[in-house]
């Protein structure tokens, strides 16, 4: 039980006068909770995963016909290069989609624990994309990367830049998007991290303007380390939403020029919603499950162990 | 089809003979003996005889459906069918047809088709009710819907393979040149007359440092495979014989893509690898590029004042012969009946079908500029151009490619897979691959999927 | 001198900080709202036009005339609310129930479904949805939304139980409490600031959800976003009316974000997510 904050105990009743006499074992009367969640979870998310393991095996034809291929789709789906390429783009944005916005929303952060005059609406106004719903605003980034008629290449060429093919060329696709994703999600990080500044303790740095550290000194060796959980939360959830970003490419590029942003979860909605290919696209969900499966078993047995076994 | 006549229980009413009269004179059937033939064949065909019935239809989201929307209260006074109908975009709109119908359970009893994309799979999914004995059957079918009326471009998109009629066509889509004609006249040049003429037209009329360009169409994968089969109509070559083998790494289909890469490369501005109809829109409104090749649907924003810089000023030319024939690549819209739906329901949606592909509806679609009408008629009517937004060379463009309308896509069942396949072929050409490479890849790609579709 | 100076440099540098920090959000949103304040052919014009002049609420009207806007708002808000309000009901009482009885094998459960993609649930809840007549309905829509709650909800509830001190639960245990009342009047008060956050991330996640009411949505039951999407024609794309209706999709979370802005901070601070 580290880093309890301080903050939550201000409503604690008397009862914690009691002295604790040992933990008391009662993990098996807690299923009741769980029960109403797992009855809709087993109903509306392991059912369909388990239904999708099905389908994968199958050979899924348009006019209803369907029969059993085994592992055929799966064998099929590892020589099509545009699957294999689908991957490589996932992770480019992945990569790019977490360390951007984590490193801008800490700096954001920062900045906005400390005291200035129209803190609280300029921080509002920094934390609406986060609201903004993603069809709609992405609907306006098309108009705007638009290479001729843009407000972007506009006001690039009012300080002397040269116009970019944002999101209309294929070396240039992945990164706009990322820059979209900057846009919406680096808010998120912001808050989170500016909910671990609030939770600091004063006391580290008193002693240390004692000592005479420099800010920089106090950043680096106070502040960061103590940060660092709230950042890692941060880079946890940015690449589970990274990792399956969906909307903004359906609407600003789907998966264009050529197959150039072409993601995992774009791979997945044209099999399944344009190609109709019901079992090959369950192949593709099954393997995007065993990467989300992995990676969650990575990161779970990493904050378990810290905490469970403690 | 006798069925039917049983519900024939609902005499016609005075009133409603003379507002069914009155509405067919609307039509523009020239002159007062119109109005007499046409009250007395109504006397005959009994509208109501679904009365109370209610049906669900499936529309796509275009300015046709708005017109059909804006009908549907004449069509409730005069059946006295209740219409429940929605629209859909396109892409969404074959999405929820595809899904729906395949369940079995379509929620809609009525659903247009783009039948250049779902046809043969509407066909082979058994989605559709065959239409040809409703036509044949005189107490279903109103003596005046006239089905010789229909062109042959309409009727070739909705006859399937085993002679079944299963929509009714309503638009057909011809691709055509948009041009600048102000544009056009300050470098003294007139409209080409070849494909060999229309890219020199563009390399005269390109001037990177003014930002104008003598050409645009799309780029966008999935979207610019219409510009690429427009270019090989004009070698008389479709992308797929009629038994099913693809055409599309032949000589012809290379010489295409060549026209197509050093048109969209050298002449259009640049990003148009990313350009679906609506960016090339934009850049031809704004008076950008001279020419701009696309279906003539997308006509009505351009002469609205409000909306475009070239109104007034915008030519409307065929789509200029290639070196071996001339063409015009067309699409096609009909509508059609769930063969899910019950007998009723099905007989409430065919009087809906016929009363929106009547001659009247198919008047006001094109003097409404909201596309091409499927029928013959409507080109005859004296007042069709009247008080029109679009200048004469407009319907003489419509008449003219309706005259060498060819598909422009193939009748294949994964339409949409060949459309991606390819459409990524044709973007990579645009960033510098190799044509004859591209589309022989394409080829071997999407020959397994071709082949699996037809077992 | 020079230390006055530097002081006055470091402030000036900071507020550049703050202007480059807030400028993508303001320049963006006030774009959005002068697209949908002016007519198209500004909208398009170039070099863009920035000031309406004069401004237009055709726009607007437009948005409201040509879509069921009404209903849209309301189905967003019933099948958003319903599926926030019971992803809390079971959600809450879960979280709490994996974090007291460490149960690992919940918790991973949840992280995956959190991770999933939710394209990858729509083909087979159509089946089952076509099997009991809930498909284009708005309990089928609500219920498919409960796929983006309920993993949310349970997994910061997760972090935030465990985080309420376990001592003073063990102490009423003892005293002869119910795990239940343990949980009502001990640890959900405490948690109150992680449910204010749980649910205001379900919300916004489950609002802007556009691909589940385009496939399973019928035309009574379509949500809002996903009938902005479906604004944009095939012949025409018209901006004004886009971007009016972007503002308009956008402005309820909008408000809900800065009524509740100040518990957002406060719950993320009281250090739920820490360890979530």
């Amino acid at each position: 039980m580290t880093g309890m904050p301080a903050t939550s105990l201000g409503t604690g009743k008397a009862l914690a006068a009691t002295p604790p006499a040992g933990h008391y074992d009662f993990s098996r009367k807690y299923w009741l909770f769980v029960l109403p969640a797992v009855v809709i979870i087993l109903a509306v998310i392991v059912f369909p995963w388990l239904f999708t393991f099905f389908m994968a095996t199958q050979e899924w034809q348009v006019t209803g016909a369907t029969s059993f291929v085994g592992l055929a789709n799966f064998y099929t789906l590892f020589q099509d290069t545009r699957f294999l390429e689908s991957i490589g783009h996932t992770f480019y944005f992945t990569i790019l989609g977490v360390a951007l916005p984590v490193f801008f929303g800490t700096l954001a952060a920062l900045v906005f624990h400390r005291e200035f005059p129209f803190r609280g609406l300029l921080r509002t106004i920094f934390v609406m994309p986060m609201m903004a719903t993603p069809v709609a605003v992405s609907l306006v980034w098309t108009m705007m990367f638009h290479p001729q008629l843009g407000v972007l290449n506009y006001l690039l060429s009012l300080v002397g830049i040269p116009p970019q093919a944002w999101t209309y060329d294929p070396a240039t696709a992945i990164p706009t998007l990322v820059l979209v994703e900057v846009w919406f999600w680096t808010p998120l990080v912001m808050l989170i991290v500016l909910g671990g500044l609030a939770g600091l303790p004063k006391e580290p740095y008193e002693s240390a303007l004692i000592d005479g550290a420099s800010d920089w000194q106090m950043f680096r060796h106070i502040t960061l380390p103590l940060l660092w959980p709230f950042i890692m939360i941060a880079l946890v959830i940015r690449t589970i939403d990274a990792l399956k970003v969906f909307d903004t490419i359906v609407v600003i590029t789907q998966g264009g020029p050529g197959t150039a942003s072409e993601t995992l979860n774009y791979f997945l909605y044209l099999q399944a919603f344009q190609f109709y290919k019901i079992g090959y696209a369950s192949a593709v969900v099954v393997i995007f499950f065993v990467i989300i499966v992995a990676l969650s078993l990575l990161l779970l047995y990493a904050r378990q162990k810290s905490k469970w076994d403690a | 089809m006798t069925r039917f006549t049983n519900s024939l229980t609902n005499g016609l009413t005075r009133r409603g003979l003379l507002r069914s009269g009155a509405g067919f004179a609307g039509a523009g059937l020239i002159g007062a003996p119109a109005l007499v033939s046409s009250a007395n064949a109504q006397s005959k065909f009994d509208w109501k005889q679904f009365k109370g019935e209610k049906i669900d239809v499936l529309l796509v989201k275009n300015p046709r459906a708005d017109l059909i929307q804006g009908a549907e209260k004449a069509f409730t006074e005069l059946t006295g069918i209740t219409v429940s109908s929605e629209q859909v975009p396109e892409q969404q709109q074959r999405q929820k047809a595809m899904i729906e119908f395949s369940s079995g359970r379509p929620s809609f009893d009525v659903s247009f088709i783009s039948l250049h994309v779902q046809k043969r799979l509407a066909y082979k999914g058994k989605w559709l009710e065959d239409l040809k004995p409703y036509i044949a059957d005189a107490t279903l079918t109103s003596p005046d819907f006239d089905f010789a009326d229909f062109n042959k471009a309409g009727l070739a998109f909705a006859t399937q393979s085993d002679g079944s009629i299963q929509t009714i066509p309503q638009f057909v889509d011809y691709w055509m040149v948009y041009y600048n004609k102000e544009l056009f006249a300050q470098k003294g040049l007139a409209y080409p007359k070849s494909m060999d003429e229309l890219m020199k037209t563009a390399a005269a009329l390109t001037d990177p440092s003014k930002q104008i360009y003598g050409f645009v169409s799309r780029g966008l994968k999935n979207a610019n495979i219409p510009v690429w089969t427009s270019w090989l109509l004009g070698q008389d070559q479709q992308t797929v014989s009629p038994d099913g083998k693809l055409l599309t790494d032949t000589p012809e289909a290379i010489w295409a893509a060549e026209f197509y890469r050093k048109l969209n490369k050298e002449y259009a501005p640049p990003g148009t690898i990313g350009f679906n109809w609506n960016e090339c829109q934009t850049t031809f409104m704004q008076g950008r590029a001279a020419m701009w090749l696309d279906g003539i649907g997308f006509a009505t924003p351009l002469e609205d004042k409000t909306k475009s810089r070239v109104a007034g000023k915008v030519g409307y030319g065929i789509t200029p012969p290639g070196p071996k024939a001339h063409h015009s690549a067309t699409f096609a819209d009909g509508i059609g009946i769930s063969r899910g739906s019950s007998k009723a329901k099905k007989g409430a949606a065919w009087l809906y079908i016929q009363y929106m592909t009547s001659k009247k509806e198919q008047l006001k679609l094109i003097k409404s500029g909201a596309g091409s009408p499927a029928r013959q008629s409507p080109f005859a009517d004296p007042t069709v151009n009247e008080g029109s937004i679009f200048p004469k060379d407009y319907f003489e463009c419509l008449l003219g490619s309706g005259k060498i309308g060819e598909p422009g896509l193939p009748a294949i069942i994964p339409v949409t897979e060949f459309r991606d396949v390819f459409g990524v072929a044709l973007t990579n050409m645009l960033s510098g691959a190799d044509p004859a490479t591209e589309l022989k890849k394409a080829t071997e790609a999407f020959k397994p999927v071709l082949d699996k579709s037809e077992l | 001198m020079p230390h006055v100076l530097r002081k006055l440099l470091k402030k000036l540098g900071f507020y550049l900080s703050v202007a480059v920090l807030v400028s993508p959000a303001l320049l963006v949103f006030l774009w959005m709202l002068s697209l949908s304040l002016k007519n198209e052919l500004d909208n398009t014009a170039y070099p863009p036009v920035f000031i309406p002049s004069p401004p237009t609420f055709a726009n607007y009207i437009q948005v409201f005339a040509q879509n069921n806007f009404g209903l849209y708002l309301w189905n967003s808000i019933l099948v958003t609310g319903g599926a926030v309000l019971i992803g809390l009901l079971v959600g809450v009482p879960a979280g709490y129930g994996i974090a007291r009885g460490k149960s690992a094998k919940f918790a991973v459960l949840i992280l995956i479904a959190r991770m999933t993609p939710a394209l990858s649930y729509l083909i087979p809840l159509f089946i089952l949805f076509q099997i009991v007549g809930l498909v284009g309905t708005k309990t089928g829509l609500m219920i498919t939304h409960l796929v983006i709650t309920i993993p949310i909800i349970v997994w910061i509830m997760i972090g935030y139980f465990e985080n309420v001190p376990i001592e003073l639960e063990d102490a009423a245990l003892v005293d002869g409490c119910s795990p239940w009342q343990s949980f009502r009047y001990i640890a959900f008060p405490l948690a109150r600031p992680g449910i204010t956050v749980g649910g205001i991330l379900a919300f916004i996640f489950s609002w802007n959800n556009f691909i589940f009411s385009v496939v399973l949505g019928g035309k009574a039951s379509r949500t809002l976003p996903s009938a902005v999407y479906n604004s944009l024609t095939f012949e025409q794309i018209s901006w004004g009316p886009l971007a009016a209706a972007a503002l308009l999709v956008t402005l309820p979370v909008l408000l809900l974000t800065v009524v509740a802005q100040r518990e957002i901070v406060a719950g993320l601070s009281a250090g739920g997510l820490k360890d979530g």
